[in-house]
């Protein structure tokens, strides 16, 4: 039993710094632009199935492989910004029709590619330890590491960098941050631009873990919908504590119950919160 | 003398009703028990407009309404599904006449739609359409959970005997004659004082809380009749195709739904009727032929439907029928 529950944590983890990456860039733009980025999932998957090609097809160095896949994402959220989102902005049911068809679509066209099965990557780290009797690769431990380091890098951008304040006022107040002059179109892409980046570089810490698989366009989505709604919506920092909530509890169902109950929990999760404390752990009321 | 718009609609209307009547003496039988299933399809889009395009509630769940509609029935006609299960004391249940168990399937869906309504829509903005979005995931996993009851990716059959009508004519005018109850009866609604409170709410929640509406509950309403309806059709599918699996209600159906309705125009009633319509006829028997293509590109039945959506999403957000009305109004406007 006590086994179990050092799996469960150490595992748990892992996934949660994937969570936390995948849920903080979907909380980001939401909380900036009130949008809801439905197509926040693709950019999870487009990543892992990118470094694949690159580095099975062409051969390319993991670590090349890796920057350009997530770059590649990057400007993907870029575009799909300004294709996608900004033209029907106002139309707040069209963007998220549009941006869930979007989803769908590469979902799609991946499966038509590569299959249903998953795809597993070329670890990066070989090796494995154990910890308080838990076997655990190293490639796990560099992940969690790598997550971390990320969801550090971005507290940094948002809370001491120039752009990283302006994002954070103009999530609070759009039309003050007009008057004083922001250039709001031009933050709404850097912030898609680094929102997709997260999503991307989660989707490839992902592949390394477990595998990449088409389904996860929709399900990452899932994941990261039960973690905001924890969080609060658009609460970045919410978002990273509710990460770890639920990734020990997705953790915590698959080892007792199955892993075809996941998602299951995820809904009653999500219900459960709604009840009780409907603004999330850290939710601002509007 | 010209005629009013209004009546000219009436007019029209009664003209398709003739020739939808008259439509199986001259069509061969495959295609009428398509046309038949298209019409069924139609009351799915049309009760997705009630809450998404009257009430402006994003709703991305609806097939589970329709499955939870399909389901019901089929294991009320087939209680033997639950012997040797945990649930083995419904198997004693008596089985009702079909009809009432559709009318079951309705009552279950509406059901379930309360108690999510209730929890999800007296917050205001985007909970409900993130909840909705998990169901169609939650609601296929607990068929594959409990596949003894419910067949997991299988389905199962409700057996012949347990049609709606023995032949495809007979299944057909079944199905336009619930097509004409159900959008007739959802047409009355937005046309009452209750159809009103329903977009002043998509309009302007705040404002329409300031004018004395209880949102919550009118929210809850539309909620209540859209999934309602959404049951209904899924339980005649079920006593349509005479087998109930969950590829019926899968996210591509909702999908197929969606683009009805964009097509069709959201919160136009008669234009999500037309756009069920084409869509269902478009994926079933155009796209089947194109479908040569999939061998060289990535491209299945499933892409084209999602690329049409993106684009009619992006050009045209208020729908095709809109577009189409509105250079009516203009035309007979010039002629009178």
């Amino acid at each position: 039993m006590l086994e179990l529950i050092m799996k469960i944590l150490i595992y748990g983890t892992v996934v949660s710094g994937i969570w936390a990456l995948t849920a903080s860039g979907f909380s980001l733009i939401f909380g900036i632009a009130r949008i809801l980025n439905f197509a926040h999932g693709t950019f999870f998957v487009l990543s892992a199935y990118m470094s694949i090609v690159l580095i099975k097809n062409l051969g390319l160095n993991i670590f090349i492989s890796y920057a350009i896949a997530v770059l590649f994402v990057g400007v993907l959220g870029v575009v799909v910004y300004k294709v996608m989102m900004s033209p029907i902005r106002h139309h707040e049911v069209m963007v998220i029709i549009v941006t869930l068809a979007f989803a769908l679509l590469v979902e799609q066209v991946l499966l038509l590619l590569f299959g249903e099965h998953g795809r597993s990557v070329p670890s990066f780290v070989s090796g494995f330890t154990e910890i308080g009797g838990v076997l655990i690769t190293y490639k796990r431990i560099v992940v969690f590491i790598l997550a971390i380091a990320v969801i550090f890098l971005l507290e940094f951008f948002i809370n001491r960098t120039r752009t990283g304040k302006m994002i954070t006022a103009a999530s609070q107040d759009i039309e003050a941050a007009m008057m004083v002059g922001m250039d709001v179109e031009r933050l709404f892409v850097i912030t898609m631009f680094v929102s997709a980046i997260l999503a991307g570089f989660a989707g490839l810490l992902f592949a390394q873990v477990f595998a990449a698989s088409p389904i996860f366009a929709v399900k990452s989505l899932i994941y990261a919908f039960a973690i905001v709604i924890l969080g609060g919506l658009g609460s970045v920092r919410g978002s990273i504590i509710a990460s770890f909530i639920v990734g020990y509890l997705i953790t915590a169902s698959i080892t007792f119950l199955g892993a075809r109950w996941a998602e299951f929990v995820m809904l009653v999760t999500i219900i459960g919160i709604l009840v009780f404390r409907p603004t999330g752990l850290f939710g601002v009321e509007e | 003398m010209t005629m009013k718009l209004r009546d000219k609609r009436v007019v029209a209307v009664v003209f398709l009703l003739i020739i939808s009547i008259l439509a199986p003496l001259f069509l061969p039988d495959a295609f009428v028990y398509l046309l038949g299933m298209a019409y069924l399809f139609v009351i799915m889009v049309v009760s997705w407009d009630i809450i998404v395009g009257y009430t402006g509630q994003v709703n991305l769940g609806h097939t589970v309404f329709v499955g939870i509609g399909a389901y019901t029935t089929a294991l009320l006609q087939v209680p033997s599904r639950f012997e040797g299960t945990f649930l083995h004391l419904l198997s004693t249940i008596p089985q009702p006449p079909i009809y009432i168990s559709i009318l079951f399937g309705g009552v279950a869906a509406a059901f379930v739609g309360f108690v999510i309504g209730i929890i999800t829509l007296r917050l205001k903005g985007y909970y409900f359409a993130l909840v909705t979005a998990v169901l169609p995931l939650v609601f296929i996993q607990f068929l594959y959970v409990w596949s003894d009851i419910f067949g997991g990716e299988e389905g199962f059959s409700v057996g012949l005997e347990r049609a709606i009508a023995p032949g495809s004519v007979g299944k057909y005018y079944i199905a336009l004659f619930l097509m004409v109850i159900s959008v007739f009866i959802m047409y009355v609604i937005v046309r009452s004082s209750v159809g009103y409170k329903f977009r002043a709410i998509r309009d302007d929640e705040i404002l329409a809380e300031s004018v004395g509406i209880d949102t919550v509950k009118f929210k809850v309403l539309s909620f209540v009749t859209s999934s309602f309806f959404a049951g209904i059709a899924g339980a005649a599918i079920v006593h349509y195709r005479i087998t109930v699996g969950p590829t019926l209600f899968d996210i591509p159906l909702m999908l197929m739904i969606i683009l009805s309705g964009v097509i069709g125009g959201l919160g136009t009633l008669f234009g999500p009727v037309f756009g069920g319509f084409v869509i269902y006829l478009l994926k079933n028997w155009w796209l089947k032929g194109l479908m040569g293509i999939s061998e060289v590109l990535p491209v299945n039945d499933e892409v084209i439907l999602y690329i049409i959506l993106i684009v009619l999403g992006l050009t045209a957000p208020q729908g095709i029928w809109r577009y189409a009305s509105n250079y009516m109004k203009k035309y007979f406007e010039k002629e009178s």
